[in-house]
């Protein structure tokens, strides 16, 4: 059970600081959506544009990172 | 419409997981016989199924439908954005790209370095076979679930597709006797990553109460900005980085 644990684990993080963010993204679409009407309407393209967001943020971070590394 | 958005995208990904496992599989029964790793990939099947049905079975009926659409969407994000961040980063050459000849090469002289007893049970190939098949298994159920969270109807035919790759993987494998170098397999995983990511955006916020205009037609778009956004992404990346710039994939 432990390495099935440790196997789904590995499945969804690789980069824990991808994680956290599409993590925290999701908490704060969630804690938006609670608000009303108006933004329960945008909710899907909001997570959207925060999630690509992090992604190419996080892309960069680990591009300067190699970059970095080679110099 | 499930043949469109659950079959043959659960075909395809699944068929990458497949091919992934038959290499360390074949690996294993080339270099230390047979036995062994069929007895380590049956036990890693049982393993998977009974682990689908028992979590499975519990979470499709004691969870709501809507916090299970969020939980299920949630977790593809996780899941398909770091298939995809992988795949744009092995495009942009800052991580080397997957190349199942080599892995099965390396996993070869691992095989042979390991030595083995003819008379005993060759417990090292089982475990490696077992280890191989539980870790591709596992991301072939995400795959299923991914696909399937659309209700009945689309989680059999994504079951179907996950079934079909399965098989297809396996006859080529026993057909060639050697690892299935031609699949496509960069390609595909940026493609399915992105695929999973827009199912995982469209579950968790349908699974908050938003509905998406076109119901699911709105995957179609999207994917197609996903597949933009990571476009841009592996160009902006090698802009970034000196010309023929690579480092070792795992040390990013």
């Amino acid at each position: 059970m432990r390495f099935v644990w440790e196997n789904v684990v590995g499945l969804v993080i690789e980069d824990s600081q991808l994680a956290i963010g599409i993590v925290v993204t999701l908490g704060i679409t969630w804690g938006l959506s609670t608000l009303g009407d108006k933004v329960q309407d945008v909710i899907g393209w909001l997570l959207l544009a925060l999630l690509i967001i992090v992604l190419l943020g996080n892309l960069v971070v680990t591009a300067r990172r190699a970059k970095r590394r080679l110099a | 419409m499930a043949l469109a958005t659950a079959a043959l995208p659960s075909f395809a990904a699944s068929a990458v997981e497949f091919v992934e496992a038959l290499t360390i599989v074949l690996a294993v029964g080339v270099t230390r016989g047979w036995r062994a790793p069929l007895i380590g990939t049956l036990a890693a099947l049982v393993t998977l199924a009974v682990v689908i049905a028992t979590l499975g079975v519990a979470i499709v009926t004691i969870v709501p439908e809507h916090l299970l659409k969020a939980i299920v969407g949630a977790l593809l994000l996780l899941f398909g954005l770091r298939w995809l961040r992988k795949a744009i980063l092995r495009f942009a050459g800052i991580v080397a790209i997957h190349d199942e000849e080599l892995i099965y090469q390396r996993e070869l002289a691992a095989l042979h370095a390991q030595g083995q007893k003819r008379t005993a049970f060759d417990r090292i190939g089982a475990i490696v076979a077992y280890k191989a098949v539980l870790l591709e298994g596992t991301e072939v159920a995400f795959i299923v679930i991914a696909f399937g969270a659309g209700g009945t109807q689309a989680l059999n035919a994504a079951i179907v597709g996950a079934i079909a790759a399965g098989i297809v993987v396996t006859a080529l494998g026993i057909a060639l006797r050697a690892p299935l170098t031609l699949v496509p397999e960069n390609w595909l995983k940026f493609g399915v990553g992105a695929i999973l990511s827009a199912f995982g955006v469209f579950w968790f916020t349908e699974g908050l109460g938003f509905a998406w205009p076109g119901d699911a037609l709105s995957l179609v778009v999207l994917l197609a900005i996903f597949l933009t956004v990571s476009f841009i992404a592996v160009r902006m990346l090698r802009w970034l980085l000196p010309t023929g710039a690579q480092v070792a994939g795992r040390n990013v």
